[in-house]
């Protein structure tokens, strides 16, 4: 049994923002449920009130916009990703990572911005909307605004999203469509598990190259502005200095270290070609 | 709170905790003790329900989120004394040791041979991914799939990887 708390589920947006103004620091939104509910039984998170966002209009699905790209509103899973018409045909890189996160059933529950939200260093959607320079669309009853995800996540599991505020869409912009891209995920075994380490990157249509690192940091962190993106020594030069892995259960800071640089060339070397 | 759920093709009209998963209000509240709890926390797969068509953990779904969704469990499979066609391809193929994982498995197979009917064994394997089998070493459930989707004379090896 889990501990006590209310379950709201919320039918608007106002509704929605007023619960958070009234009980933001008592509260949890709940999207899938496959990080918060596994907190709430392992004794991390104590929330007083539970909010649902699934049920709020306008909160669910995946929308295309010629002018602004695509919207992964709060309530979208990893696999209305994977099954999203546009993303196969354009956002290669938001696939590739969606398609490593953990096994079909959490894929069918946990949500993109979820993923983002709990800010997790491992998070495996993150590097892909670094890559894609996606900003998320932050909402509360004083207004709404937008963060580029480059300057969200402000450490292990922070983020500059308020207690009063959620994370309402994210937004890719229709600039980053028709970017090539990859994903490569070190885990243990070739199925449902959190990764060791990840390294994606994007080659947009300018010749500008992107990455986006996990679980190498106490954020998921990007690296962009290089001086010669296809070059793979240039690349692995200014990837390693961007990252800070430790060792801990899963591996060595020396393990990270080779397999982020064993990564990087083969990325390189497949966006080359 | 009240909420109104379709289970196994069955409308049931409840009052729930707010609290509650929808594993345990299916085990105890409803009664229906197919579905089991492995890990509790979403790794394991032995409490894998169709929810709305879609294999979830239902350690990890709250009741209170099910109100007007409609729910698919293992009691669903056999009818009228019969076996369904996946209960009766993993007899016969000998994918059943223990049993602990078999109604999250037969779950997962539910879902997967609907949404695609002969699946590859790598597409086998992805959408079992999530559930986790400590006897047979997947083998004999691999082939228990290919069977029940018309694929028992497949060349493809259902190996482990």
């Amino acid at each position: 049994m889990l501990q006590n708390f209310h379950y709201a589920a919320p039918r608007t947006r106002a509704e929605l923002h007023a619960i958070l103004a009234d009980q933001g620091p008592d509260a949890c939104l709940l999207g899938g449920g496959t990080d918060l509910l596994a907190n709430i039984r392992g004794g991390l998170a104590h929330p007083r009130i539970v909010v649902d966002v699934k049920k709020v209009e306008g909160f669910s699905g995946i929308v295309w916009s010629e002018q602004d790209g695509l919207l992964i509103r709060a309530g979208a899973t990893i696999n209305d990703v994977l099954q999203d018409a546009r993303v196969q045909s354009d956002f290669v890189l938001l696939a590739a990572c969606a398609h490593d996160l953990a096994s079909y059933q959490i894929r069918n529950r946990a949500t993109v911005v979820g993923n983002v939200v709990n800010a997790s260093p491992c998070s495996d959607m993150a590097p892909a909307l670094l890559c894609l320079q996606a900003r998320a669309v932050i909402s509360s009853r004083r207004g709404e605004r937008e963060v580029p995800f480059k300057e969200f996540f402000k450490g292990v599991k922070k983020t500059v999203v308020r207690p009063d505020e959620v994370l309402e869409r994210i937004v890719v912009p229709a600039a980053s469509a028709g970017a090539r891209g990859n994903y490569y995920k070190l885990k243990r075994i070739n199925g449902h598990d959190l990764g060791i380490v990840g390294v994606a990157i994007c080659l947009a249509g300018n010749g500008e190259a992107r990455l986006g690192v996990s679980s190498c940091a106490p954020t998921p962190i990007l690296v962009e502005n290089l001086s010669d993106p296809l070059s793979a020594e240039a690349v692995v030069g200014a990837v390693m200095k961007a990252i800070s892995p430790i060792s801990d259960v899963r591996a060595t800071k020396e393990y990270r270290e080779h397999m982020v640089q064993m990564f990087v060339r083969r990325l390189v070397d497949e966006v080359k070609s | 709170m009240k909420i109104k759920v379709t289970i196994n093709g069955a409308v049931y009209q409840r009052d729930v905790a707010e609290n509650i998963t929808l594993l345990h209000f299916l085990r105890e509240d409803v009664g229906l003790a197919g579905t089991k709890e492995g890990c509790g926390g979403g790794e394991c797969g032995a409490c894998t329900v169709l929810l709305d068509g879609r294999p979830v953990n239902s350690c990890l779904v709250l009741a209170a989120e099910t109100d007007g969704k409609s729910v698919s469990t293992i009691e669903g499979e056999a009818k009228d004394g019969r076996l369904s066609p996946i209960q009766e391809a993993f007899a016969r193929r000998h994918a059943v040791q223990c049993g602990y994982c078999t109604p999250g498995m037969v779950m997962s197979v539910r879902a997967l041979i609907e949404r695609n009917p002969r699946p590859t064994v790598a597409e086998i394997k992805e959408g079992l991914e999530g559930n986790f089998c400590r006897c047979t070493g997947y083998v004999q459930i691999i082939e228990a799939v290919l069977d029940v989707s018309g694929q028992a004379d497949s060349k493809q090896e259902p190996t482990h990887a």
